[in-house]
């Protein structure tokens, strides 16, 4: 079940929280592996956020925002693809398929439209297999575990240095 | 301002890569005011730099960020002097003013530029940047109204236009306005097209780069024991 | 009261519990969120240990023993096992012999499979789906009082029947049994002898059925579902009550009467809305028979993404898609055969936008749309419907459909019209939608009786051109298509105007029966370590029956921070929150995380809990686990829990980096500053000083009245002279409105509730004050270049025949022939879009020159009449006085020769296809409304967009029509759009009711949420001046970026854009969102960053806030390092 991919969703709190919502009432059926985390708008969504995620071992990120035209802010949905667009950029540079990245758009009213993007971008990330970038198999599911062991490896590290710079000294 | 724009991810690894700790330094002043080199495009770069070691089996490098206010200036530079102990090289997101000022001030530390210096420029609309200035060392603006034929003319004619400007647009590129049509244009509506009746002198291209780096020396700002190293 | 309850200690599966004496294994286990698969139990029907798939292991003294977890009570302490290898035999055995008794039930066999037996090794019977648990019995008889169905026959004969197995009226369809049957085996045909008939719904207009108790529709308000009392059993027999049993919070309650409330209220504002033609009336159109007739309604509900058919297009006869779809325009509309001889005004472009979704959802969809006019009147409609055409590929075809049939069959539907040739046409489509009219609710006649509102003769509200908004009783106002059937905007605009005449004569009561609540001082947190209590909640069943709340708990107790975590049943219980109060208060929890449903309904009232607590409210952070996980993922409880716990893990590392932030105010000046004299800058001021505030009117002429000094009478026949004196008058000896004549707006600083403006009148500065700003600058008729206009006094426009014949000035001989050409250079390249008055004018002055000059010839030119809603009795009046409607194609549209000796005019008619030409007197061309000139300056001034036309853009085109994007600008009258004096009106005062909202206050919440500058990282590139819709950056006098508090909305955008990362959006800095993700991903401790030194990016200290120190600073840094 580690297989499964990780899947990070910026949604915007307008419409594609507000969609993901609507799926929960109609009781639509999704793959499970998404984790949403709620902005006001994509307009906040930051290119460094989005390689930060995949840094830190995500295998997809989606990016859902507002209808275009129909953004609460105005252009802030624009912009962000944009961004996503300029991400995908460089994750292409660096040798990550692009594809794991991808941005929308819906209105709050598509409950199945966000179902079905979910699922879409799982079907994805399942033929593209895990991100080559990710930590270990099983940090979802403990991950107290992982923080001690990546503090652990931290202090290791700044030991190092600190030996490192010794040697130049 | 000095404008400049990023290298592929590929390119600035390929310089790195044989380096345990690299340090990237950003530069607060014109490249970022271009977005091409501050606070946030060095961390774009460095996070897609330590994907990128780790995608090429070369997680061991440790690549790390951090930006400075300007890095043509020394004082600066002090202030970076000690975050660059224990790193074995840099990679510098400044102009390329400041990738040999920080290569000068850490002889120890190879130095490489993360960014691709372009021109001296100004931001025509967001996202769009246009080189305005040369620096040929002999301005002389002020014969063609305000509008630069070495700059912005693709064959840096002093006495235009050329047979090639069609409908204001300049027969080498098509999307770029012909230079010489602004400049007749200004000087028309200045009401001072009588200037350009007369031949253009020539250009004295001496002061232009042309043998080794330029020097503009004021003696009375000098002071003696903190004059320019070398 | 617990405490007399007698319990015992209760272990299933290794989860422990305290149950009360005498409730069964499975309640205990479902409380605890434990899943027992059951066939023959329903929650609130006693058990009855039928099926024996419940089977769980438990220990006695004597061993381990077999036990139905449904009807076992719990006598005493005890200990159960879910799933032992006993269990799991038992279970297998008994699913073996159910799927063998019963083999035709899919139902079963994906019960059986999901429990992971697939197929019997007992011989099966040969068919049936019935495995006699007897639960469709005992509802029937104990829960129905019915007794309609008994089992029958001992052994194997033994069947589930009604008395001699013939439907028998004993059954009163409620269809209990077959809702609650675990097989599907129940046929309720055999059974009742009554008519079955599906609840449907209103909402989805008949095209899906309900259950009896609903939530009426997705945003009901309030959001409770509904006893349909109609069609309830407990409500028609008094049995069942089955609801009240399942109801975890006891919130049924059949007791509820419809009661009568009394208000003490100063105005009335009446919305009641409208109601869709019946298209039943008119029988040709084969609606309510031919099922793959829709209505409008009903295919509105078919494109949403809600809806019955989730967004697909299905055509109800056989649901497939259809592939020729048909839209019939003006049924029930423009028609005087059932008397509703006016114009609905929606339906042209409601059928375009439906046009437009279907083709953009089933790309090889053919639409068509029969039409008699396209009534695209609105702002920026012509070019909608261009795209329908041109990009969409729609076909428009300009004919009446004189009947349809449906084809045996197909169930298809011929269309029969004359198409513009003169020929009789049929043409064949899958599905036709009707655009139905609007009419009048059914009541509302005798209620408008009551009230002494006078209706007219179409049973709308009465009311007039120079007076839309109040009805013939005093202090009653109407709002909406109960005045007139109209567009969304124009509602909105409406709507906001009755508010606005409302509060007008509310003014001197206002603020007199405010309550506000009192909260306890904040607790300062500031040196406080982060203390995180999480509440995890069931939300009774819907979370806990999935996710195992238990477990989501004991794994958020280990998280960093977390001091206390405790699940509730109901966490938005009043009893809850107390609790949770009490224990922010005595743990001093500073953080809280609360894992239920989704914050967008329920952060504000875990926000005000924790303002009660005395916290600040921004120290809260939700987990979703409802709406998100738990409804998503029934089918699968492990993985369902997993998320949650990763939910609450990532909200309680994004919680322990939350700041408090303060909510400013900023204070409110209470004047307003008008632009613009005319009509509709009157008005506005007018009704901002019936108010009570003061306006600051700006004239840039000498005179107030702007373009409706040139009209003279309505079309109801109204005197507009009479009315605008009267106005100049109110607004001139009105003491709260200074008047500045001769005067232009030069600067307008500051932000919603404090500007201030410098005018200057006739070379003069003078400084003012204000809280809002009103664009009312109007427009101007364009003076045509075509047609001979100039060149002979013989040729006019509309608005200067308006004055003429409004001053009396014109001559004409007694038969003079007069022509008027529509769309002059209008709803053309150059000008795309329609003036909306034109057509209405030209009708209007048709009919005034007819009284003057009863034998005169009257023609009119025109492409589309666009009278809409009422106009169109004018417009039929005309034609019944004479006056000769000619359409002309824009491709070939009439020519003008203007000589001395007169004007001809030669036009081609294309349903004759030939060409007319006509000597007149008199041409009369209908110029275009074109925005003012001093549009770009003021769009500048205010910093407020214009859209391609050169209209000022309103913030949203069919919800906000009278606010700009930027809060405390507004907009009214033709500067908006081309609109009618009525219209005009209804916008102005609107804009006061909607700026009363601001001005009424003394100071202004600015939210939390805004982003913030560090200056000392600011270069001042101007990327966040460049990147903000809201100008609410601005760089200021050290040319540093700052943002404005109270213009900010809180999206983020220049905080994601500044290079240099000196900006933030406060609650969603970088460090917040990272922990977050790190949280998710374990991939770092969220609050203390192991390595701050090299991965924190941070600028040094600036060299000019230590001058000295430049050299001594780096030894400090690098002692740190």
């Amino acid at each position: 079940m580690n297989d499964e991919p990780v899947l990070l969703a910026f949604c915007c709190h307008y419409c594609a929280y507000a969609a993901a919502d609507m799926a929960g009432s109609m009781r639509l059926n999704y793959s499970s592996n998404v984790r949403v985390l709620r902005l006001p708008c994509t307009g906040k969504v930051e290119v460094n956020f989005i390689l930060a995620a995949f840094e830190r071992g995500v295998d997809g990120v989606m990016v859902a925002g507002c209808l275009e035209g129909g953004c609460h802010f105005q252009v802030g949905n624009l912009r962000a693809r944009r961004r996503v667009e300029r991400a995908k950029e460089i994750l292409a540079e660096i040798g990550l398929e692009p594809e794991r990245l991808e941005m929308f758009n819906l209105s709050s009213a598509e409950g199945p439209r966000f179902a079905e993007i979910v699922v879409e971008m799982n079907n994805r990330l399942v033929r593209l297999g895990p991100s080559p970038l990710r930590l270990s198999a099983d940090r979802m599911a403990d991950g107290v575990n992982e923080l001690e062991l990546q503090a652990d490896a931290a202090v290791k590290a700044d030991v190092s240095a600190k030996g490192d710079s010794h040697d130049r000294g | 301002m000095i404008v400049a724009d990023r290298k592929k991810i590929p390119e600035i690894r390929e310089m790195i890569k044989d380096h345990k700790r690299v340090l990237l330094v950003g530069c607060g002043t014109c490249v970022t005011v271009c977005l091409a080199g501050g606070e946030r495009e060095v961390g774009i770069i460095g996070s897609a730099l330590r994907m990128s070691l780790k995608l090429a089996g070369r997680e061991d490098v440790i690549v790390d960020e951090c930006t400075i206010e300007r890095q043509c200036e020394d004082a600066f530079i002090d202030l970076l002097a000690p975050r660059v102990e224990g790193y074995d090289a840099i990679c510098s997101f400044g102009c390329g003013a400041g990738v040999q000022t920080l290569a000068e001030r850490f002889p120890k530390i190879p130095v490489y530029p993360g960014l691709n210096t372009q021109f001296i420029g100004i931001l025509e609309s967001q996202g769009v940047w246009t080189e305005k200035c040369v620096g040929c060392g002999q301005c002389r603006l002020g014969e063609f109204v305000g509008i630069c034929p070495i700059t912005r003319c693709a064959k840096r004619i002093f006495n235009g236009p050329c047979g090639g400007s069609r409908d204001g647009k300049c027969e080498v590129d098509p999307d770029m306005d012909c230079a010489w049509q602004l400049i007749y244009e200004r000087a028309k509506a200045l009401g001072l097209l009588d200037k350009l009746e007369r031949i253009a002198s020539q250009q004295d291209w001496s002061m232009a780069q042309n043998t080794g780096s330029r020097k503009v020396v004021r003696e009375d700002q000098r002071i003696a024991g903190l004059g320019p190293k070398s | 009261m617990a405490a007399s309850l007698k319990t015992a200690t209760v272990n299933i599966d290794g989860r422990v519990a305290e149950v009360e004496i005498g409730a069964t294994v499975l309640e205990a286990a479902r409380r605890m969120g434990l899943s027992i698969p059951t066939l023959c139990h329903y929650r609130g029907m006693p058990p009855h240990g039928a099926c024996r798939v419940c089977m769980v292991e438990t220990d006695t003294p004597r061993g381990p023993k077999l036990i139905a977890s449904c009807s076992h009570p719990i006598e005493g302490d005890m200990v159960v096992r879910t799933d032992t290898p006993a269990v799991r035999e038992s279970r297998q055995v008994v699913l073996e012999l159910l799927l063998a008794e019963a083999p035709d039930s899919e139902e079963l066999a994906e019960f059986a499979a999901s429990l992971g037996v697939n197929s019997t090794s007992f011989e099966p019977s040969p068919q049936g789906k019935c495995i006699l648990c007897g639960l469709c019995v005992r509802a029937c008889n104990d829960l129905m009082k019915r007794g309609a169905i008994g089992m029958f026959g001992r052994g194997a004969i033994r069947k589930v029947q009604t008395a001699y197995g013939e439907p028998t009226d004993q059954c009163q369809a409620c269809g209990a049994c077959a809702f609650l049957c675990p097989t599907g085996a129940i046929d309720l045909k055999r059974i009742t002898s009554r008519r079955i008939t599906p609840h449907i719904t209103d909402f989805d207009k008949g095209l899906s059925a309900r259950p009896c108790i609903d939530l009426g529709h997705p945003q009901a308000s309030p959001r409770a579902p509904v006893i349909d009392r109609e069609n309830c059993v407990h409500f028609k027999t008094g049995e069942c009550g089955l609801c009240s049993r399942v109801c975890g919070r006891g919130a049924i309650n059949y007791d509820q009467t419809e009661s009568r409330i009394s208000v003490n209220v100063g105005a009335v504002v009446l919305t009641p809305g409208f109601e869709a033609f019946d298209a039943k009336q008119r029988g040709e159109f084969c609606f309510g028979f031919a099922s793959n007739v829709v209505s409008n309604v009903q295919f509105e509900r078919v494109l949403s993404a809600s809806g019955p058919t989730a967004g697909h297009i299905r055509r109800p006869s056989d649901g497939r898609t259809p592939k020729r779809l048909a839209f019939i325009q003006c049924i029930g509309s423009r028609d005087t055969g059932c008397d509703n001889d006016y114009c609905s005004s929606v339906c042209c472009m409601a059928a375009t936008k439906e046009a437009i979704l279907a083709r953009e959802h089933e790309p090889e969809l053919e639409v068509t749309v029969f039409f008699l006019d396209l009534r695209a009147f609105g702002k920026d409609f012509d070019r909608y419907c261009d795209r329908a055409k041109n990009r969409l590929g729609v076909r428009y075809i300009r004919a009446f459909i004189s009947r349809l049939y449906e084809m045996p069959g197909t169930r298809n539907l011929r269309l029969v019209h004359v198409s513009e040739d003169m020929k009789q046409t049929e043409e064949e489509f899958d599905m036709v939608v009707l655009s139905l009219g609007m009419e009048p609710g059914a009541g509302l006649r005798e209620q408008a009786e009551r009230m002494g509102v006078a209706l007219n003769r179409w049973g709308f509200t009465q009311t007039t051109e120079l007076n839309p908004l109040e009805t013939s009783r005093p202090g009653v106002f109407v709002g909406g298509a109960f005045q007139e059937p109209k567009d969304i905007p124009d509602t909105v605009m409406q709507a906001s105007a009755a508010a606005g005449k409302a509060m007008a004569l509310l003014a001197p009561a206002r603020g007199t029966q405010v309550r506000t609540k009192v909260y306890p001082p904040e607790r300062d947190i500031t040196d406080e370590p982060p203390r995180i209590g999480v509440f995890v909640c069931h939300c009774g069943s819907n979370i806990a029956s999935v996710v195992d709340v238990k477990e989501v708990v004991e794994q958020t107790r280990k998280l960093p921070h977390v001091v206390f975590a405790d699940h509730k049943t109901y966490t938005c219980a009043d009893d809850s929150q107390d609790l949770m109060k009490e224990i922010i208060r005595n743990m001093r929890l500073n953080r809280i995380v609360v894992a239920s449903c989704t914050p967008r309904t329920h952060e504000p009232i875990f926000r005000d809990t924790l303002r009660d607590a005395g916290l600040n409210p921004y120290l809260l952070e939700m987990a979703n686990i409802r709406d998100q996980c738990s409804w998503v993922h029934a089918g699968d409880a492990e993985k369902a829990t997993r998320k949650a716990c990763d939910l609450v893990r990532m909200m309680v590392a994004r919680a322990a980096t939350l700041q408090p932030l303060r909510e400013e105010t900023v204070p409110v000046r209470n004047a307003a500053l008008v632009v613009g004299g005319g009509l509709a800058g009157m008005t506005a001021a007018l009704a901002l000083a019936d108010q009570g505030f003061p306006v600051h009117l700006v004239e840039k002429s000498g005179e107030l009245g702007g373009t409706a000094r040139s009209i003279y009478r309505t079309l109801d026949g109204q005197d507009v002279q009479a009315f605008l004196a009267e106005t100049i008058q109110r607004v001139t000896g009105n003491p709260r409105i200074t008047v500045h004549r001769e005067t232009k707006v030069v600067k307008v600083a500051g932000h919603v509730g404090e500007f201030s403006s410098t005018l200057n009148t006739k070379g003069v500065s003078s400084e003012i004050e204000h809280g809002v700003v009103v664009v009312a600058t109007g427009a101007t008729e364009k003076k045509p270049a075509a047609y001979g206009y100039g060149s002979s006094d013989k040729v006019m426009t509309q608005l200067e025949l308006s004055e003429r014949l409004g001053g009396k000035t014109l001559s004409l001989p007694p038969n003079a022939t007069v022509v008027m050409i529509q769309c002059v250079e209008q709803r053309d390249e150059a000008r795309p879009y329609c003036s909306r008055v034109c057509c209405a004018t030209a009708v209007k002055n048709a009919l005034q020159l007819r009284e003057s000059h009863p034998v005169a010839r009257i023609m009119v030119l025109y492409r589309d009449m666009r009278t809409y809603g009422f106009r169109e009795a004018a417009y039929k009046e005309a034609r019944e006085k004479g006056v000769l409607f000619v359409r002309f194609d824009p491709e070939s549209p009439p020519k003008v020769g203007v000589a001395a000796s007169g004007v001809t005019v030669a036009a081609r008619e294309p349903a004759l296809k030939r060409e007319l030409e006509v000597k007149a007197d008199l041409l009369v061309l209908a110029a275009p409304i074109a925005p003012r000139a001093e549009r770009e300056e003021i769009s500048e001034l205010l910093r407020v967009p214009l859209n391609a036309d050169g209209f000022f853009l309103e913030a949203h085109m069919k919800l906000r029509p009278v606010d700009f994007a930027s809060e405390g600008l507004f907009l009214c009258g033709a500067a908006h759009a081309p609109k009618f004096i009525s219209e005009t009106i209804s916008q102005a005062i609107a804009v006061a009711g909607r700026a009363a909202s601001i001005l009424s206050r003394k100071e202004m919440p600015v939210s939390g949420q805004t982003a913030f500058v560090d200056s000392s990282k600011c270069i001042s590139c101007m990327t966040c001046v460049h990147v903000c819709p809201y100008m609410a950056p601005m760089v200021g006098r050290d040319s540093k970026a700052e943002i404005q508090g109270a213009v900010c909305m809180g999206c983020g955008s220049c905080a994601s854009e500044c290079p240099a990362r000196a900006i933030s959006l406060r609650h969603y800095m970088e460090t917040q969102v990272l922990a977050a993700m790190d949280g998710l991903l374990g991939t770092r401790p969220a609050a203390e960053p192991a390595m701050q030194f090299e991965r924190v990016g941070v600028a040094p200290p600036r060299f000019r806030s230590a001058p000295d120190g430049v050299r001594k600073e780096p030894q400090r840094a690098g002692g740190e390092g």
